[in-house]
């Protein structure tokens, strides 16, 4: 986990020196005029020589970032269609984030759940944690179906300082009190980020002949033609998901759609490219600046 | 095609299941595991119409299977010409009538003569019928060439002729005897029949069936496969019979003359109504009413023993009789008084009777007064012997040499059939065996003994030595001999040795004279010669020779129908002018030689009348006969015999409705399919095709499984 993790982010830095994309890298500058009281030693006196006015660089106050993921290891995350599992790509998605952050030096942690938290570790970023969470996301989804309210209500409660939530899903439970739940840490300050992850057959519902379909969580069986459920099914999924994108809207968190069968380095440029999108709305709209944001 | 179960068609309809199951199969088999199912509805599993059925060809063949089963249960086969079913198929019966004591009860001899006469009257003119009865032995009244040889028109008035003569008798039932003498009697006019047109064979069973029945000869007897048994149940009005047996009425030894009242034992049938019976004694007025009865409770199917009540009179014959239940067929016992009779043991020697050195003090006290002998020894010495001594002896002991005055004498007595034992004290005696044997000389010696001389070889094959063959009994090496004499018997022709001394000389043999038999001992069993007379072996070995000799031949008083008696041990002698009154006072005079009275047919009390007095015996019925409780009738089948099934059962009971309702013609048609589908057997055929039918399914189903394109 710890190489593929390692392999797609340094194969990621490479990309960046022949991307077209300039300036979308991590860029923590600020200034602030200085106000009587200010450390003086954060005054930027190469500023100061051109323009003689004192600045701060406020943002050399700012501590590293504290990342929570919250990996989904409900039975459901078990399926896969194509070679690997959604639980293996979200783990390797969560894996590589974690070593993309831990390298800049921030803080990693790591909270696992079905209906409930499963494995909580403390965002840390000292020498071999990061070996004993790829350790923790290479584990086999164990849990039962899955139910957001108790697990994000129980981070909710369980962070007092402000920092980033990555949630790594499938979703695959009923919506109905995802707002409130969401908002829940929204409110407390937290930056959200909604990964859902899909396979191919569940987007596409592709079933060549009927069958007897067993549910992974309650173990239900049901017989499906997939000529005639294929419309519907994928009429009610796509109900789901653009009202969990709307919820997410609405509570200004970054939600993005994975299928299992897309390459993770794209994915990846896709979420950086929508969080530089993210933080230049957020510079728009005034947000009180020196946070640190990825 | 005709078909004998053609309810076993209506299984053709279980094709069904086969395409149903094609059906369905297609539309759960495959199973998918789903992340969830929240987005999804279950659907109905549709049946696919039949042009989407697979696998074609294997359903036709699990079709065929299904049919073929179906068709070779319902038993199929081929009406031969139209005027087949109606022209009757030539059988071969036999009559079989129960005329045993059992059938005596009232109303069922007239109704076994009324099933018989109905047998009869069934039977075609091409039939072959044998008439035969049956108690403990088997009588042919018609046989099959007598039938054969009679007019038609006149076979059946001439076997209505003979069952009109007959009669049940006395005598026990011997069924299974009866029924392999009918079926051989088939068998072996089927050999003498050479164009085979008799294809039904048949024994027509009339019978009480009664549970006493012997059927010990059906257990070695391999029945005729395609001969059949029909039985006409003659069942009894009343249920309930008690019988009566006497216990230990033969002659025990251990029992004295003037004993107590016999007991007997009382027997009540298993589903009798009646459980109190009275037992007294017959009168003493000619028609025999009982006086007093006791009055004797016996649960059904148990059986108790009682004391036979006092007697008023003095007879010393007497009968029994038991009063209370529905049968009185068995009810009476007769009773003889039992027997005591003199056996004369000559002793010829001069001993004194209280000299415990000699043979004689021995003897006497070997032989005692028992319940049925009373033994006399008569001592004489060889001067004072007289043949009228000889004549009167039952057993001649000689310690001595007989005087040649007597050999003649004694030579009759032996080739009359009697025994004499000879001792010899001294090697002089072996004159006497000389005389005996018809020869000139015979050397003899007294044998040089070291110390003590023992048995060595034992013929205990011998009868006279039979008794001493078990381990337990048989060592005589306690036994020593101090002095015994050497005889070279090899002049001796005939001369049996039956025992040995250890110096391999004879120490008994013996010698045939005519019908007797001459034992010779070579030693005496007086101490100073042997131990003999002081071991245990001593008294058996004197009642073994009494035996041999036939004088302890069982005179009994006590008989049952249809046994042989012995009359030797009554006649003496001479039987020349032996005469035997029997119950019904009819005289049978006996011829000379004649060993035993075989005309035992009727109970009661016979007379034997002879030159040496009047004797008695009691004749009584079988306890087996007494047993009248129905045979169930897979008895018989579990002896293998083939009870027909034609008659919608397997008994034709005479008083049952089933039977009456069946019409002879119906019978017969309901035969002749039977007999046309036992003989072409067309479902082995059938049977044979399905597995043939099979064998390919199996191995195409095997093909298609392999086949993953066709899963």
């Amino acid at each position: 986990m710890e190489l593929r993790a390692k392999v797609i982010v340094e194969g990621f830095w490479k990309g960046i020196h022949r991307s077209p994309y300039h300036g979308f890298s991590v860029e923590f500058t600020e200034y602030r005029q200085y106000t009587l009281g200010d450390d003086p030693r954060y005054i930027d006196w190469r500023l100061y020589a051109r323009s003689d006015r004192f600045y701060i660089k406020k943002f050399e106050d700012e501590t590293n970032l504290r990342c929570h993921m919250l990996v989904d290891h409900s039975r459901s995350m078990g399926y896969g269609s194509g070679s690997y599992t959604k639980s293996q790509y979200a783990g390797t998605l969560a894996a590589t984030l974690a070593y993309f952050l831990y390298t800049q030096g921030d803080a990693v942690g790591l909270a696992t759940f079905d209906d409930q938290i499963r494995q909580y570790m403390f965002p840390r970023n000292r020498s071999g944690y990061l070996r004993r969470l790829m350790v923790a996301l290479e584990a086999e989804p164990q849990g039962s179906s899955t139910k957001l309210g108790p697990p994000l209500q129980h981070i909710g409660e369980m962070l007092t300082r402000k920092g980033l939530i990555i949630l790594i899903s499938d979703l695959l439970t009923s919506i109905d009190r995802l707002e409130p739940e969401l908002g829940y840490l929204c409110t407390g300050g937290h930056d959200v980020v909604v990964f859902h992850v899909l396979d191919p057959a569940e987007l596409n519902f592709d079933f060549d002949s009927p069958a007897l379909f067993q549910d992974m969580e309650s173990g239900r069986n049901m017989y499906v033609d997939p000529s005639d459920a294929q419309i519907s099914y994928k009429r009610k999924l796509e109900k789901h998901l653009a009202r969990t994108e709307s919820i997410c809207q609405n509570l200004g968190i970054d939600y993005h759609l994975f299928a299992t069968d897309r390459p993770f380095d794209l994915a990846l440029l896709d979420f950086l490219q929508d969080r530089m999108r993210h933080r230049k709305r957020i510079r728009h709209r005034g947000r009180p600046k020196g946070r640190r944001t990825i | 095609m005709s078909f004998l179960y053609p309810l076993f068609l209506a299984g053709i309809a279980a094709v069904g299941l086969p395409i149903i199951l094609h059906m369905i199969r297609r539309q759960t088999r495959k199973r998918v595991t789903f992340s969830s199912l929240m987005f999804l509805r279950t659907a109905v599993p549709r049946f696919k119409n039949r042009s989407h059925l697979e696998n074609l060809p294997l359903l036709i063949l699990r079709c065929i299977i299904l049919c073929l089963l179906a068709f070779a249960f319902s038993r199929p086969f081929f009406l031969r010409e139209a005027g087949d079913a109606q022209v009757p198929v030539a059988r071969r019966i036999v009559l079989l009538i129960d005329t045993s004591a059992s059938m005596r009860r009232a109303g069922m001899w007239p109704r076994a003569i009324g099933e018989a006469q109905s047998a009869l009257r069934d039977v075609s003119r091409a039939d072959r019928v044998c008439v035969m009865r049956f108690d403990q032995g088997t009588e042919t009244l018609i046989g099959f060439e007598q039938w054969d040889a009679m007019d038609s028109t006149r076979r059946t008035a001439a076997a209505a002729e003979q069952l009109s003569k007959l009669s049940p008798g006395w005598a026990s039932t011997n069924l299974g005897l009866a029924l392999v003498f009918a079926a051989e009697a088939i068998e072996d006019d089927e050999v003498n029949d050479e164009q085979q047109k008799f294809k039904t064979h048949r024994i027509v069973l009339i019978s009480d069936l009664q549970k006493g029945s012997s059927l010990e000869a059906l257990q070695a007897y391999e029945w005729p496969e395609a001969l059949e048994l029909e039985v006409k149940l003659i069942a009894a009005a009343g249920s309930t019979n008690a019988a009566l047996q006497l216990i230990a009425g033969r002659d025990h030894p251990a029992r004295t003359a003037g004993d107590e009242l016999p007991s007997v034992r009382i027997t009540n049938s298993p589903d009798a109504a009646v459980e109190r019976f009275g037992l007294s004694w017959a009168g003493e007025d000619p028609a025999g009413t009982p006086d007093r009865a006791t009055e004797v409770y016996v649960p059904a199917g148990h059986s108790v023993v009682v004391r036979a009540p006092q007697r008023t009179d003095n007879s010393a014959s007497g009968k029994l009789i038991l009063t209370g239940d529905d049968h009185d067929f068995d009810n009476t016992l007769y009773m003889a008084p039992r027997l005591t009779y003199q056996v004369n043991i000559l002793f010829i020697d001069s001993d004194s009777a209280g000299d415990s050195e000699g043979m004689l003090y021995y003897v006497q006290r070997a032989f005692r007064a028992t319940g049925s002998i009373d033994p006399v020894v008569i001592s004489r010495s060889a001067e004072n012997l007289t043949d009228a001594d000889i004549a009167a002896a039952h057993l001649i002991i000689a310690a001595d040499a007989i005087s040649p005055g007597h050999i003649d004498s004694v030579r009759r007595y032996l080739e009359n059939g009697r025994t004499v034992l000879l001792v010899m004290k001294s090697p002089d005696t072996v004159k006497t065996i000389a005389a005996l044997a018809g020869i000139e000389t015979i050397d003899s010696q007294e044998a040089d003994v070291d110390t003590y001389a023992m048995l060595n070889r034992i013929e205990f094959k011998h009868p006279l030595l039979a008794p001493f063959s078990e381990p337990r009994f048989g060592d005589f090496t306690r036994i020593h001999f101090w002095k015994h004499r050497q005889i070279n018997i090899d002049n001796l022709p005939g001369a049996e040795v039956l025992a040995w001394f250890d110096s391999n000389d004879p120490a008994l043999f013996e010698l045939h004279v005519g019908k007797g038999s001459l034992l010779v001992l070579a030693s005496g069993w007086h101490p100073s010669d042997s131990q003999l007379a002081l071991s245990s072996k001593f008294v058996p070995l004197l009642y073994s020779i009494l035996e041999y000799g036939g004088i302890l031949a069982s005179r009994q008083s006590q008989y049952f129908v249809g046994d042989n008696v012995p009359i030797s041990p009554w006649s003496g002698p001479e039987s020349a002018n032996i005469e035997i009154r029997k119950p019904d006072d009819s005289v049978i005079a006996l011829d000379a030689g004649q060993e035993s009275f075989t005309q035992t047919d009727l109970p009661g009390i016979y007379t034997i009348q002879s030159s040496a007095g009047n004797h008695i015996f009691a004749l009584n019925l079988p306890a087996k006969e007494c047993q009248t409780a129905v045979m169930p009738i897979e008895d018989l089948e579990g002896l293998g015999v083939f009870v027909g099934a034609a008659q919608g059962g397997f008994v034709s009971r005479a008083s049952s409705p089933r039977f009456e309702g069946g019409t002879p013609s119906t019978l017969h048609r309901v035969a002749s399919t039977f007999a046309l589908e036992s003989e072409q057997k067309i479902w082995r055929w059938i049977f044979i095709g399905l597995l043939v039918v099979s064998f390919i399914e199996i191995a195409m189903a095997g093909w298609l499984t392999r086949s993953p394109s066709n899963l």
